[in-house]
């Protein structure tokens, strides 16, 4: 059974067209990234999923539930939970209070206490800085703590949004180390926007390549790196190592 | 002969008053970038709720016959009915709309609710004696203070502290902050736009609501247009303070009470009339200096 099933969907800002009739499947416990250039659709495709903007064609399903046409608040409920491009972090709100926000839809509220022992086990950095307002955290704290408050919800599925904007490689690692680890724990279908085929490659999974609000390539991220090193043996731009065939 | 302790009590009971207006306004803002032109209407309505609605020149006790401790829950609660009302009739259908648009509209509200007051009560002011015996000086510190200043004063702590309390204690306060922060973000994490907005509106009428009792009581009068000139000074205090700023709205309500009483106090005699005049030089200078407001605090400034 699919988990997350995206049928012909379309997203228009006004006229200007950002996902084309792009169709997707993700199953249970996977975990995929998505690559591509800058205006490929990525971002616009997770705020899609995620009820952030409207969709102007086609549906979205997680487990038999339609996605689209509802609330962000109503598809979260139903245990998806996201981590934004630039972080999107509450800065005057405490550290605790940003991992607090996302746990008022759960029904099991006695889990949240140790929901949050964990994340502070994963990023003990946070713990330190519980009382303080989050716009005080460094970049990389703020990452974490972005992870961290989509955790919270207790999702099915999350989906996070360039982790790596903006981070200190070894801050970059630590935070994937984290992410597959809590992956495995809780048996999380993850879905990773990232620039990097290298960082895809080197932690796994499955890659999908967008260009152009569609698409373009699809694989195991090891191999598609292989490709990719061509791509950039033949065109020796860095910048157009998503250009392949 | 100027007393400090007169001018301290009067200083804070304006701006206490002005204080919960600008409340009011700074709540649906945070939430939903509405600047409520119709806030000042919701307090005449709520003075109007006192009386019998009649076009006679004497008002006749309504509502306001009933014993405070009725009468004050049920003020509030007719100040939170009207704002929820208003939100569900006109702002809940332009949520995605222009700011402008939505802050027109608000204008448009307050309009029709002052027209419906004038069309039910008549234009003339009508006085209204709303527990007179709070006029009544009593003696504090060489001062001769209406007891109803110490009552605005403690109100308005009252009210700080319990919002401050709904805000930073409870799940729908924290949510509200959220949500006045990146509003977007908030629902992805499954908070319901609708519960904090609906909450936003109640508060900002009970708000609305306890500023209409302590004017009715203070003027003794009821008259259609004591909303608009309380909206204008508390929608200042709210730009002073930086819009959306809870403690911000606060302290530029207090300010502009205690500049105000300062310039009524100092400023030579034949000056005083053009008080305001130059209470609204200082706050063009403020906003001049502090474009962003007073009271804005650095950990709200986002970071890259």
């Amino acid at each position: 059974m699919s988990k997350l099933g995206i049928f012909d969907l379309s997203v228009r800002y006004g006229k200007v067209p950002a996902i084309n009739d792009l169709s997707l499947q993700v199953e249970e416990g996977e975990r995929v990234f998505i690559s591509g250039p800058n205006g490929a659709g990525k971002s616009s495709l997770l705020n899609a999923i995620s009820g952030a903007v409207p969709t102007s064609h086609g549906r979205i399903e997680l487990d038999g539930d339609m996605l689209t046409g509802r609330a962000p608040e109503a598809i979260a409920r139903l245990g998806l939970s996201m981590v934004p491009e630039g972080r999107e972090i509450f800065g005057s709100l405490t550290v605790e209070e940003n991992l607090r926000v996302g746990t008022g839809l759960r029904r099991d509220a006695e889990a949240v206490d140790s929901d949050m022992e964990d994340v502070f086990e994963a990023f003990p950095i946070l713990r330190e800085r519980r009382s303080a307002a989050a716009g005080a955290l460094s970049g990389g704290q703020q990452q974490m703590l972005a992870i961290g408050r989509a955790l919270m919800t207790n999702p099915k599925l999350m989906m996070v949004d360039e982790p790596s904007l903006g981070l200190a490689p070894k801050i970059v690692d630590q935070v994937y180390e984290t992410l597959c680890q809590l992956q495995e724990e809780r048996s999380l279908t993850l879905i990773i926007v990232e620039q990097s085929s290298l960082r895809a490659a080197r932690v796994g999974g499955r890659m999908i390549l967008m260009r152009g609000g569609s698409v373009v390539g699809e694989g195991n991220a090891a191999d598609m790196v292989d490709r990719d090193a061509l791509a950039q043996a033949y065109f020796g731009n860095p910048k157009c190592k998503e250009v392949n065939s | 002969m100027t007393n400090f302790a007169q001018l301290f009590f009067d200083a804070a009971s304006l701006g206490g008053l002005y204080a919960m207006a600008a409340l009011g306004i700074a709540l649906i803002f945070g939430v939903m970038n509405l600047v409520n032109f119709a806030h000042g209407e919701y307090i005449a309505f709520c003075v109007f709720a006192l009386i019998v609605p009649s076009t006679d020149a004497v008002a006749v006790m309504f509502l306001g016959r009933a014993p405070a401790v009725l009468l004050v829950p049920l003020i509030l609660v007719i100040g939170g009915m009207i704002a929820v009302a208003s939100e569900y009739a006109v702002f809940r259908h332009l949520r995605n709309a222009d700011p402008v648009a939505m802050m027109i509209s608000s204008f448009a509200l307050g309009f029709v609710i002052r027209n419906v007051l004038l069309a039910t009560y008549g234009g003339r002011p009508k006085a209204i004696s709303l527990w007179p015996e709070l006029n009544t000086p009593v003696q504090i510190a060489g001062a001769s203070v209406p007891l109803l200043q110490v009552i605005v004063i403690l109100t308005t702590l009252l009210v700080v502290a319990a919002l401050a309390f709904l805000l930073k204690k409870t799940r729908l306060g924290l949510e509200m902050r959220a949500a006045a922060e990146n509003f977007t973000m908030a629902r992805l994490l499954g908070v319901r736009a609708n519960v904090v907005i609906t909450g936003a509106f109640a508060l900002s009428g009970a708000l609305a609501a306890a500023v209409a009792l302590i004017m009715a009581t203070q003027t003794g009068v009821a008259d259609v247009r004591m909303g608009g000139q309380i909206m204008l000074v508390a929608f200042i205090a709210t730009v002073i303070g930086g819009l959306g700023s809870l403690p911000g709205a606060v302290a530029a309500g207090f300010l502009i009470g205690g500049v105000s009483v300062l310039l009524q106090a100092f400023l030579p005699l034949e000056a005083r009339p053009f008080r305001d005049a130059f209470l609204y030089t200082l706050v063009i200078a403020c906003l001049l200096l502090r474009p962003q407001g007073l009271f804005v605090p650095a950990s709200a400034k986002p970071r890259v």
